[in-house]
């Protein structure tokens, strides 16, 4: 197994084959005309004014992607934790059925769902009020930052719930009983024991969440007001109104760029537990 | 040996020494009254903690299905003030095509889900198990879709498809579904084949299996259930997308979401509501589905 | 599993052959119900003048990205050498200028027998770009203000005392920026008119590209007005807030108003008000693709399509909209009443004195570019 596999590249063939026609060849012109000038060369200028005009939005974009993955990352583990390790069937049951419902509700119906929830008067805080929990005068609105994180949230979770669940449940039972026969709490199994073996399923799953969420352009568009915004929205901006391909396609090399050092970091990691195994 | 074996064989040796100790620890004694007390507050505890999940998972649902009736619903009222099924009738209406485009955006889903399992399941095998030269490039290459705004590419796309006679077919709907969608069979795939213990493998081919038997009575099979879970996302992913299907569809194939993009950024919130409900139809079918055919616990090897 | 889903594929493949000897392929930027009045007005109303035609309507998307998708697409094709799909588009302003000069669209309005109806500026002159002969207008549209009654006793009349009545009622005030929507960048190109110099300039030209250091004050100001008003998300999103009573004031475009009011989305009373110095408004217009194979087609539909009878019945009538043809061969075909709708809260007078244009294209960019450097970032 030191030499290439001859046989693997056949067999990756007709996929690498599918995203070089249908996105590698058409990045290409995206590409040239991000890294050019009109009638010129060879040219960083698209970037200095994406970075000049735009950099407080890249920074914002970090911003929610890197907490909305947290976030994503504690509420799968909490919820695949209870799913695995709880002791309660009908708690299990429940949470079974509940959490994925937010799976097959598409961004722009989620952003459009949540831009009438969250808002100052709307159903959430009117609930609360109804309920008695909050005086009307406390409300605030959520359509800011604070939405789009929730948002996403909301819609990833049961993504990487689903994977992460699957994951614990296949993962020998054995070792869950081990930990519970000497008094280990089950907060500490789940840490301790389950994490670990499943942290490969949980990191594929955030990776996802973490691209899907920066390529997202209805939920910021539709959830927040646009100062600050994410970078998406500023593309799509930059097209309509200016079209200004050049620009927006110099943003987009920055998110990719993103989004392949969190894949990159991931895949090391990666490489690195092969070698330790 | 993988490092889950080696972690259970080290917890079932009682060897982690994070685990040292714990047993002396958590002994403590309670009367049996004090139990009775706590399971009481635990259940009562647990209820609430369902019902404030339920209230996160379900408040913003309840917004959709309340707009999807709502004839009249302005400030200062706090639910409509007017229900009635008028915009049912607008979506259903003899001139509008919500079915039709329904049925379109079905087909187109699961042809999706065909071909990205079809040219991912080799890909993912091949990059889980095969020596493949910089396979961390590749696999990047496969997140591309993903990541790069998308309108700039579907235009290029539609141009290639203009001469080539795609453009305002399926198959080319569905290609450029498949290429959106190929980041999540693929990667989901290669960690699904990665999970497939190689002892077994080692085993059939020593009493004589075949490379190829043993990939199709023991290789596939086991990654099978991350492989569906896999299906389940291409085919959300086929079923949301609009941008792809405007570029090369439009106007001879037209689906549910084009309709659902332009009701939802117009703000027009009852169209909206209804088509997404509609659209959660084949979604949730098609889940049920999945679990269905895979009859064993279909989540039990997702993405490993 | 797999022969079911191919069997799918497959009915899909026959559903999507045309039914009809020839289709009319219509797109159009701009929300739902501009695909919903070509489906199940026009749409029926030609087939039944045109046996064996069937017209397919196509949504692209509210909003200037509506237009440009349109854009995108026909250029595409242009490049690829092929011919359009579409046989009509109706698209924005800005997307106007660009197709006209980048030779996508054909010259037609002159063999129109409606063509001579159209008087307004707007249809020869698209944000500077001289689109004479190119495009026919559908319909016109104004941005003003909507105001909640109940919460604004005496509106402002002039963006001069809506900036005091900011100041004296934080937060009750709501615009979508400039990159959620046109009724965000209407308020904006309306603020540099009033406070920015020469707003005729902008209006009619020529360009100088040392205007935009005069806005300086204008756009401080602008910053300093932001701190107390509410950034909606989109055009939407200001109905969207009007609705639920959590801001008083916004600017929206006149005909979504209606439309949202009429769907039961804002409280009844709301109104309208068009401050002075005024604010932009701009029309919708039918083209026609250069490469479409309709030609013949196309343009009778279009003829149908701004008959007066039409835009008295399907525009006014319908949906409260002005008229993309001269009023006076409007106004005789309907009702008093009906007509009078119309100017409920805008007067004729003061949509002549306040309707104004967009600026010109440069100036327009310069504005948006200006506003995202000195008062967004």
């Amino acid at each position: 197994m030191t030499r290439p596999s001859f046989f693997g590249l056949i067999l990756i063939a007709p996929a690498l084959a599918m995203i070089a026609a249908l996105f590698l060849y058409p990045l290409g012109f995206s590409l040239t005309s991000a890294f050019t000038v009109p009638g010129g060369g060879f040219s960083l200028t698209h970037f200095e004014k994406a970075i000049d005009l735009y950099s407080t939005d890249i920074l914002f974009t970090l911003f929610i992607v890197i907490t909305s993955t947290l976030l994503t990352a504690l509420f799968s583990i909490a919820i695949a934790g209870t799913l695995t390790l709880g002791e309660t069937p009908w708690l299990i049951s429940s949470l079974r059925f509940l959490y994925r419902w937010p799976l097959f509700i598409p961004f722009i119906v989620a952003a459009q769902c949540m831009r009438t929830f969250l808002a100052k008067n709307g159903l959430m805080n009117n609930s609360f009020v109804a309920m008695g929990i909050m005086e009307p005068l406390q409300a605030t609105s959520f359509l800011d930052w604070r939405g789009i994180i929730i948002t996403f949230v909301w819609k990833q979770v049961p993504f990487v719930t689903l994977m992460l669940a699957g994951a614990m449940a296949s993962i020998d039972r054995a070792t869950i009983e081990a930990g519970r026969n000497l008094g280990a709490s089950r907060l500490r199994v789940l840490i301790e024991i389950v994490l670990p073996q499943v942290a490969q399923t949980l990191l594929v799953g955030l990776v996802l969440s973490f691209v899907t969420m920066l390529s997202v352009l209805s939920v910021p568009m539709m959830v927040a007001g646009s100062q600050p915004t994410m970078m998406t929205v500023d593309m799509a901006f930059r097209i309509n109104s200016y079209g200004d391909y050049a620009t927006a396609n110099a943003l987009g090399v920055i998110s990719y760029a993103i989004a392949g050092a969190v894949a990159w970091i991931y895949l090391r990691h990666n490489v690195k537990r092969e070698i330790a195994a | 040996m993988s490092i889950e074996t080696q972690a259970s064989t080290a917890i079932r040796q009682g060897s982690v020494p994070a685990l040292r100790g714990v047993a002396s620890s958590s002994r403590r004694g309670f009367s049996p009254f004090a139990v009775r007390g706590w399971g009481v507050l635990s259940t009562i505890l647990k209820g609430l903690g369902l019902a404030v999940f339920a209230f996160a998972l379900f408040g913003p649902l309840a917004n959709l299905a309340l707009w999807s009736v709502a004839e009249r619903w302005y400030t200062p009222f706090k639910l409509p003030v007017t229900y009635g099924m008028r915009y049912w009738e607008v979506v259903f209406r003899p001139t509008g095509d919500a079915m039709s485009s329904l049925a379109t955006s079905v087909s187109i889903a699961c042809l999706t889900v065909v071909v990205a399992l079809a040219v991912s399941v080799p890909a993912g095998y091949a990059l889980a198990r095969l020596k493949l030269p910089f396979r961390t490039v590749l696999m990047i290459v496969f997140l591309l879709p993903q990541a790069f705004p998308s309108v700039a590419i579907y235009i290029n796309v539609a141009r290639v498809f203009y001469s080539l006679g795609l453009t305002g077919t399926i198959p080319g709907v569905v290609l450029v579904h498949a290429a959106h969608g190929l980041v999540y069979s693929v990667w989901i795939a290669a960690a699904a084949f990665a999970a497939v213990d190689k002892d077994l493998e080692l085993a059939a081919r020593n009493i004589g299996a075949s490379p190829l038997r043993t990939f199709f009575t023991i290789t596939l099979p086991l990654a099978a259930p991350g492989i569906m879970a896999s299906a389940i996302f291409v085919f959300l992913e086929s079923l949301d997308e609009f941008t792809g299907t405007f570029f090369v569809g439009v106007p001879q194939v037209t689906t549910l979401p084009l309709l659902l993009y332009n009701a939802s950024m117009g703000g027009n919130y009852q169209i909206a509501s209804i088509t997404a409900l509609i659209l959660l139809v084949p979604s949730v079918l098609f889940m049920i589905f999945i679990e269905r055919f895979l009859k064993a616990d279909v989540l039990s090897k997702v993405g490993q | 599993m797999h022969k079911s889903l191919l069997a799918a594929g497959f009915t899909a493949i026959l559903l999507t052959n045309p039914a009809s000897a020839q289709t009319l392929n219509v797109a159009t930027a701009g929300d739902q119900n501009m695909v919903d009045y070509i489906k199940d007005y026009l749409g029926p109303m030609f087939e039944k003048s045109h046996p064996g035609v069937k017209v397919v309507a196509v949504g692209t998307g509210p909003g200037d990205g509506g237009s440009q998708k349109i854009f995108e697409k026909l250029d595409a094709q242009k490049k690829a050498g092929a011919n359009s799909d579409f046989d009509v588009v109706v698209i924005h302003q800005k997307a106007a200028g660009t197709m006209v000069k980048d030779e996508l669209l054909k010259k037609y309005r002159d063999t129109l027998p409606t063509g001579k109806l159209v008087t307004r500026d707007t249809a020869n002159n698209s944000l500077g770009a001289d689109v004479s002969g190119y495009v026919m207008p559908m319909f016109h549209s104004q941005t003003a203000i909507a105001y909640n009654p109940d919460l604004v006793k005496a509106p402002p009349n002039s963006y001069a005392e809506l900036s005091e009545w900011v100041k004296k009622n934080p937060k009750q005030f709501g615009y979508n920026g400039i990159k959620g929507g046109m009724s965000g960048v209407a308020f904006v190109t309306g603020w540099v008119s009033a406070f920015g110099g020469d707003a005729a300039k902008l209006e009619t030209g020529p360009y100088d590209a040392a205007t935009k250091a005069t806005w300086d004050k204008a756009m401080s100001d602008l910053k300093e007005f932001n701190k107390n008003v509410v950034i909606t998300p989109g055009n939407a999103g200001t109905l969207d807030m009007l609705n639920r009573g959590e801001i008083a004031m916004g600017p929206v475009w006149v005909d979504m108003f209606y439309t949202w009011k009429a769907e039961g989305k804002l409280p009844p009373n709301t109104r309208l008000k068009l401050v002075s110095p005024g604010m932009p408004g701009q029309p919708m217009y039918y083209a026609v693709p250069a490469k479409t194979g309709q030609e013949k087609l196309a343009a009778e539909f279009i003829a149908l399509a701004t008959s007066p009878e039409v835009q008295a019945e399907g525009i006014v009538k319908r949906f409260n909209w002005y008229p993309g043809i001269d009023a006076k061969n409007v106004q005789p075909k309907l009702e008093k009443a009906d007509w009078d709708k119309l100017f409920v809260d805008i007067t004729p007078e003061a949509l002549a004195a306040n309707g104004k244009p967009f600026p010109i294209g440069p100036y327009f960019n310069d504005i948006l570019e200006t506003y995202e450097k000195k008062v967004a970032n």
